[in-house]
């Protein structure tokens, strides 16, 4: 407890003289919260206001259009999606870093988090692409293995997951691997000494120091693969349900005119789902932490 | 845990042989060895397959055999220098301001006001899950405003000042939000791994003013994390393409879009050709960062 | 200090929209081009190529160079103009034109000219975003294919067709039931998404007429596209020249013009393209020229439709495979040129279009039902 009270008498920022300094830090806080409601939060006030318009009037037929037959199962089949993309490449990722972080090589491991940086940016029709190129009908892996006789096709929900892995593995590594770099050494010789082995190690301290990185980076994953769109429509087209793509026919195509509010509805839809999963993720993230402070 | 971090009075008891990484016993380091190259080999082979079948693509022609034609014509063709410069300079103005942002707010809000945490948590990730259409859909609307209800106003002036196309202010807007949940997710984990409280105690009690602290005692401790954050940006900048491209602005990526036309193999040899240079650009920047570290 | 960084900055970028000043045309008192609702406006066509020629330069959209011919149109008008032509987003939709009238609205980025669907000219011509134009082949354009005003009118179209890569398959397909075949397995994609594409939308239109649909019912096409996928020849992958150089998509639905202009290109790829027209399910659409109300450049605007509507313009188009709205008249006076009318696809009889009306219920079909029917 003594511990704490310099830092709430301590010097105060210029002319601040003995008042207790934490009354001003917040304010550190306004210039990115009031960039965010400005830059983001009036759009999304338009869309809002977009969605719940209808011919004019004030009228919620959108959200409720949004929410039914076609429009809800695009919505489900994202979330499906999405959600084992987020936890297949969380931990997949983390694997990846682990294996990189502990290298001797540090040349492998600027080249790997450069080339994650990179890949988790990579998509739209170039991913899809190099996919088709590689396990499509006619792709140089299933020609070389014989895959078509097989049955196998790369355009199916599961053929889809592996794709989006692509962009998101990467985007675990880099997120992943500052927190793995503060694993301290020191811990590991602790936990050595009183007799732990790799696996006890890793149960009981490693992990639980993780734990919020992982979760943080499963929500950010979610986020990724629930936005993207362009490899899906380049790949899958209408096959594999997906909100994204239902979003970009109405809102950027050649044939749906007038569907716009609808899809501001889909949008709305979609950062309510975001919502949820915040909502679930925040409370499990606080209690992990709980003993990191 | 504050009594974990000082390694003074912990580390002569240890052995020197169980030092950090694979140094150390025989047999652990052969097995962590062995499944350390499992993992790398299988990563290897499935980020880099799908590459190369793109590549081989673009290098084949039916009647000359392996030729580099499609990559020739990239770098004669129009604007390349003039579209990656721009999505540079998008990229460098996209880091700064995201940075200036972000990390004043989050050590506020590690250090005294752990409250708002679940706040800039949402505010921070929520521009994840827009899909950029729709975010560019409210923000044309607002760029409408200009000329519609503004244009007797000053203000008409900024909102087409910030539309310029040799440098859209309203790109690195977009851009910052855009790269908000990453940069906020890298540097949250950084801070984490720091113990930021113990820190910034110690360095107030020896009499360090805020922007001392700040720029020599904090940001040094979290160069992995800001390194990383910035190589997100950089690297979503170099690849974004919907913003740009339904904004009208010839950007790095939309102009990769738009030469390779419909010749196949060029747009497909542009893609890996972007991909490469981002990649090489990165590397060049951490490596040089890292010499930098090294030599102080 | 940042704030004052900002401060300066939006300060230096304050100011009012200047007053409009519309250009002129050489001649002080004369209408300017903005308003002109034909070349005899502006006092002939010398006049607009005049004016056309002061502005300079010419903002089009989404016109990619091998749809329809039209790298070659931008090129011969620019040398025969002298006029700078700014192509914008050539892989755009109909949509981003219409998005792009609208935000760019007073920039000087703006699209001056649009080429769009048909459903879009229409309900863009509602929301008043297009200037009222006549070309000087006005009448000979004939009636249902063009808005009354000038707001819109059609400029070229074709037919759903089925190319193939004699290649890599043995036979090609020569209608839709032929889709069907066991031997096509993984081989038939098209040009996206038929809720996106309107060459896509026009191929479940085309597929419905080959079974037993009309223009009021396109559920058949729905059905036969369920069957595709089922019994695993439905490809999904949006087909692209990358793609059929490839081989993923040896056989694409698409507009014959595309297709055709496809063939020159990949012969020397490795890939002997040929087309089609199913001869069970035929379905013709034309898209529609309009020019933007706002327009940065009005006169140069103008005379590229003057262009387009020219002998010379609609022959280009036809080079490009197309069938140009003149294309009647032009046989009649003997102005089309008789080599590319013979290269076009081979079809007989005459297209029947949808009504508006028909077309907005078959997308509202579509749009409910196409993933339900593909997904399974």
């Amino acid at each position: 407890m003594t511990v704490q009270s310099p830092v709430h008498t301590a010097p105060a920022a210029a002319g601040g003289g003995s008042r207790p300094k934490k009354s001003k830090s917040w304010l550190a806080t306004v210039p990115l919260l009031a960039f965010v409601v400005l830059v983001f939060g009036v759009p999304l006030v338009i869309i809002l206001g977009g969605t719940f318009t209808r011919e004019g009037t004030l009228s919620a037929a959108n959200v409720t259009d949004s929410l039914q037959g076609a429009y809800l199962t695009a919505l489900l089949g994202s979330v499906k999606l999405s959600a084992l993309v987020a936890v297949v490449g969380a931990l997949l990722g983390t694997f990846l870093a682990q294996a990189v972080v502990t290298s001797r090589f540090r040349l492998l491991r600027e080249a790997v988090l450069t080339a994650s940086g990179v890949l988790s940016n990579f998509g739209g029709i170039p991913l899809a692409f190099a996919w088709i190129a590689t396990l499509g009908n006619s792709g140089v892996v299933t020609s070389a293995l014989g895959l078509d006789s097989a049955g196998w096709s790369l355009y199916n929900f599961w053929g889809l997951t592996l794709v989006y892995l692509y962009f998101s593995i990467p985007l675990m590594v880099v997120v992943v691997v500052p927190a793995l770099d503060g694993l301290r050494p020191q811990w590991r010789e602790a936990a050595q000494n009183n007799g732990a082995n790799t696996w006890q190690y890793w149960r009981h301290v490693g992990i639980p120091v993780l734990t919020p990185t992982l979760l943080g980076g499963v929500v950010l994953l979610f986020g990724g693969a629930f936005a993207a769109y362009a490899t899906a429509a380049a790949m899958v087209g209408g096959t594999v349900p997906l909100v994204t793509l239902q979003i970009a026919n109405a809102l950027s195509g050649n044939v749906l005119i007038g569907h716009e509010n609808v899809a501001l509805a889909l949008s709305l839809d979609m950062i309510v789902v975001a919502g949820l999963v915040m909502a679930v993720y925040l409370p499990l993230q606080r209690r992990s932490a709980r003993w990191l402070r | 845990m504050a009594a974990l971090t000082p390694a003074g009075p912990m580390a002569p008891v240890t052995p020197p042989a169980i030092a950090a990484g694979p140094g150390g016993r025989a047999g652990r380091p052969r097995r962590i060895r062995v499944w350390r190259g499992v993992v790398l080999l299988v990563a290897a082979v499935y980020f880099l397959v799908p590459l190369i079948a793109s590549f081989t693509f673009t290098v084949k022609d039916a009647s000359k055999g392996f030729t580099l034609d499609a990559y020739g014509q990239i770098l004669s063709a129009e604007g390349f220098g003039k579209s990656l410069l721009l999505s540079l300079g998008l990229g460098v103005a996209t880091i700064v301001v995201v940075l200036l942002l972000t990390l004043p707010a989050m050590l506020a809000v590690r250090l005294s006001v752990p409250k708002l945490k679940p706040v800039l948590e949402i505010l921070c990730t929520l521009p994840l899950v827009v899909p950029p259409i729709t975010f560019v859909a409210g923000i044309t609307t607002i760029l409408q405003w200009g000329p519609d209800h503004l244009a007797d106003t000053p203000f008409f002036q900024t909102i087409i000042a910030a539309q310029n196309p040799d440098f859209p202010v309203v790109l690195v807007l977009a851009y910052v939000i855009l790269a908000l949940p990453f940069v906020y997710r890298a540097l949250d984990a950084g801070l984490g791994a720091l113990d930021a409280r113990t820190l910034v105690e110690a360095a107030r009690n020896l009499g360090a003013s805020w922007p001392h602290l700040l720029f020599r005692v904090i940001v040094p401790n979290l160069r992995s994390a800001l390194a990383s954050a910035s190589f997100l940006t950089l690297a979503l900048v170099l690849g974004e393409f919907t913003i740009a491209s339904l904004l009208h602005y010839q950007t790095f990526p939309v102009w990769i879009y738009t030469i390779s036309g419909s010749q196949a193999q060029v747009s497909v040899a542009v893609s890996v050709f972007s991909l490469l240079i981002t990649w090489l650009l990165l590397l060049v920047l951490s490596s040089a960062g890292a010499r930098q570290r090294s030599g102080s | 200090m940042a704030a004052l960084t900002v401060a300066t900055l939006t300060a230096a970028a304050c100011g009012s929209a200047p007053k409009s000043d519309t250009t002129t045309a050489s001649g002080g008192t004369g209408p300017s081009a903005a308003t002109a609702t034909s070349a005899a406006d502006l006092g002939g066509l010398d006049k607009l190529v005049e004016a056309a020629k002061k502005e300079g330069q010419l903002n089009v959209i989404t016109l990619p160079p091998d749809w329809a011919n039209y790298g070659e149109i931008i090129q011969a008008f620019t040398t025969k103009y002298g006029i700078k032509v700014n192509s914008d987003n050539p892989d755009g939709s109909s949509q981003d034109e219409i998005n792009a009238v609208k935000t760019l609205k007073g920039q000087d980025r703006a699209p001056d000219v649009l080429d769009l669907g048909a459903a879009f000219a229409l309900s863009g011509a509602q929301e008043g975003l297009f200037a009222n134009y006549k070309v000087q082949s006005w009448d000979k354009i004939p009636d249902g294919q063009k808005d009354t005003n000038g707001a819109w009118f059609y400029d070229y179209g074709g037919y759903v067709s089925i190319g193939c890569d004699a290649k890599k398959v043995t036979t090609c397909p020569a209608t839709f039931a032929d889709l069907l075949k066991p031997e096509y397995k993984g081989k038939v994609a098209m040009n996206g998404d038929p809720t996106k594409s309107g060459s896509a939308f026009a191929g479940v239109y085309a597929a419905a007429l080959a079974n037993q649909g009309s223009f009021d019912d396109i559920q058949p096409g729905l059905d036969f596209f369920k069957k595709l996928k089922q019994s695993g020849n439905y490809n999904p992958v949006e087909s692209t020249p990358a793609t059929v150089e490839k081989g993923e998509t040896p056989i694409s639905i698409d507009w014959d013009y595309l297709n055709a202009s496809y063939s020159k290109e990949f012969a020397g790829k490795g890939v002997d393209w040929k087309i089609a027209i199913p001869t069970d399910g035929k379905y013709a659409s034309y898209y529609s020229q309009a020019i933007n109300k706002s327009a940065p450049h009005p006169a140069a605007a103008r005379l590229w439709e003057e262009f387009l509507y020219s002998a010379e313009g609609q022959n280009l188009w036809l080079k490009g495979y197309a069938r140009p709205v003149l294309l009647p008249a032009m046989q009649a006076d003997g102005t089309a040129d008789a080599t590319l009318v013979a290269q076009l696809p081979q079809v007989d009889g005459t297209p029947t279009f949808p009504t508006p009306e028909q077309v907005d219920k078959a997308k509202a079909a579509l749009a409910s039902g196409w993933g339900a029917a593909v997904s399974g």
